[in-house]
């Protein structure tokens, strides 16, 4: 916690997060009809941009670990996956708040919706897999799932896809249906939300690498 | 290559005979999925909605389960008695073990459905004038197809540690949802005899089944090692 502070990133991304704030509250416009519930997509968008940032870094370390059997390969796709989860949380719950309001309903079963929720159990069907454990065999098999999951991502998002949409579809091939302002606070908070991902994905790997190495030292002092 | 389907045979074979030596747990299964479609026709009768409608639903609702069960099964069993590591010196690749399981398990799934489909098609009472039995088919067999290939990969990891056994239906879940929503369109779609509006979901369940048919073939020589 102490050293957390001293960090001077940490502080770095304090600041940035303040002003992210400051330009979801006050630089971007209220939206003319939704009011001020639209807000809410400012922190959404990012946080689902992260949890699919996490699932690829997932994917990318899975492949790493499967190649050259590093120990920190594991740690950064456990990690990511941990984090990703939180991320995708927030993007669960941020979702109903905006929708309730707007659509009238807290949950429909729409292609993002559900990709998003396939994603969510994917995510913490890979952490129970890896289960906190230390042997060689579980690291590999959750690799191997790993890329299943990323692998399946596009079935899942196009299978729902055909299946039904609702959801507003704010980037399209035409341009984005956004003011310049809104254009801004958005791209900023996404950036800001990876930033914190990334800060977030070092400070674990590194906690995860410390906690094997205490378990390693115990391993060797009782054997 | 046909060494590589020689021996995918005999392990094919092997396995099949192993399950119908030892019926105990082919039985159970069957009567699992029989109970199955009991409850779900049962609570629907007691609701009263038009049937028909939910008989795509609770076919594969009933389907999945009974599958988890069975598909669980096929290496954990190797696991159990210590076969595993015989298994691994019959040939140098890996995907022989898959190919083999697979094609097993697939065998086995339908022919539990032999019995449970035709069970619930009767006490749903599915009644259409324009039924399409060979869509309903297809989408039963790619269905199943599906489920037996990511099963046999999904049983070869959870097989190989130690108390995962609850773990099976928890990977399996969210890689078969597009294979759940293909499978359960299709089958309507048969029933109601639109074979057009369905095909872009048979074409889906046709590139699901190819994927994790293919996948295992670069993946399963890191599932089990050793």
């Amino acid at each position: 916690m102490k050293q957390g502070l001293k960090n001077p990133l940490f502080w770095g991304l304090s600041v940035i997060m303040l002003l992210n704030i400051y330009l979801i509250a006050f630089y971007a416009p209220v939206e003319r009809t939704m009011g001020v519930v639209q807000k809410v997509f400012y922190f959404h968008v990012a946080s689902a941009w992260v949890g699919l940032l996490a699932l690829t870094v997932v994917f990318a370390a899975s492949i790493a670990y499967l190649m050259r059997r590093t120990e920190r390969a594991n740690n950064l796709a456990l990690a990511s996956a941990e984090i990703g989860t939180i991320f995708i949380s927030c993007t669960l719950l941020t979702g109903p708040l905006w929708a309730y309001p707007i659509w009238n309903t807290w949950w429909t079963w729409d292609p993002r919706l559900t990709t998003t929720l396939v994603l969510w159990f994917m995510d913490l069907a890979y952490i129970a897999l890896q289960g906190g454990g230390v042997s060689e065999d579980r690291k590999r098999l959750s690799a191997v799932y790993g890329i299943i999951c990323f692998v399946n991502v596009p079935l899942v998002f196009f299978s729902t896809r055909w299946w039904r949409s609702i959801h507003p579809v704010v980037i399209t091939s035409e341009g984005m249906a956004l003011t310049p302002e809104m254009k801004v606070a958005m791209f900023f908070s996404v950036g800001v939300f990876s930033l914190l991902y990334l800060h977030l994905l070092r400070l674990r790997v590194k906690s995860l690498g410390l906690q094997r190495r205490v378990q390693q030292l115990k391993a060797q002092l009782f054997a | 290559m046909p060494k590589f389907w020689r021996t995918v045979y005999w392990i094919y074979l092997k396995d099949l005979k192993e399950e119908f030596r030892s019926t105990d747990h082919l039985l159970a299964t069957l009567v699992f999925g029989t109970m199955l479609v009991f409850v779900f026709s049962f609570a629907l009768e007691l609701v009263e909605v038009s049937t028909d409608q939910v008989f795509p639903a609770a076919l594969w609702v009933s389907v999945f389960f009974m599958a988890i069960l069975a598909l669980q099964r096929s290496f954990a069993k190797e696991r159990e008695g210590g076969t595993l590591d015989a298994l691994l010196v019959v040939s140098r690749e890996r995907s022989v073990l898959f190919y083999a399981k697979f094609l097993a398990s697939f065998t086995i799934l339908l022919l539990l459905e032999v019995v449970v489909v035709p069970l619930l098609w009767i006490l749903i009472e599915v009644t259409g004038p324009k039924v399409n039995l060979w869509l309903f088919l297809a989408s039963v067999f790619l269905g199943s197809w599906g489920l037996a290939a990511v099963g046999t990969l999904l049983s070869g990891i959870t097989a190989q540690l130690p108390g995962a056994r609850l773990l099976f239906p928890i990977l399996a879940f969210p890689i078969l949802i597009p294979l759940l929503i293909g499978a359960v369109l299709c089958t309507q779609g048969a029933l109601l005899g639109e074979v057009e509006p369905v095909l872009g979901w048979f074409y889906l369940l046709l590139i699901f089944d190819l994927l994790f048919t293919i996948l295992p073939l670069v993946l399963f020589d890191y599932v089990v090692e050793g």
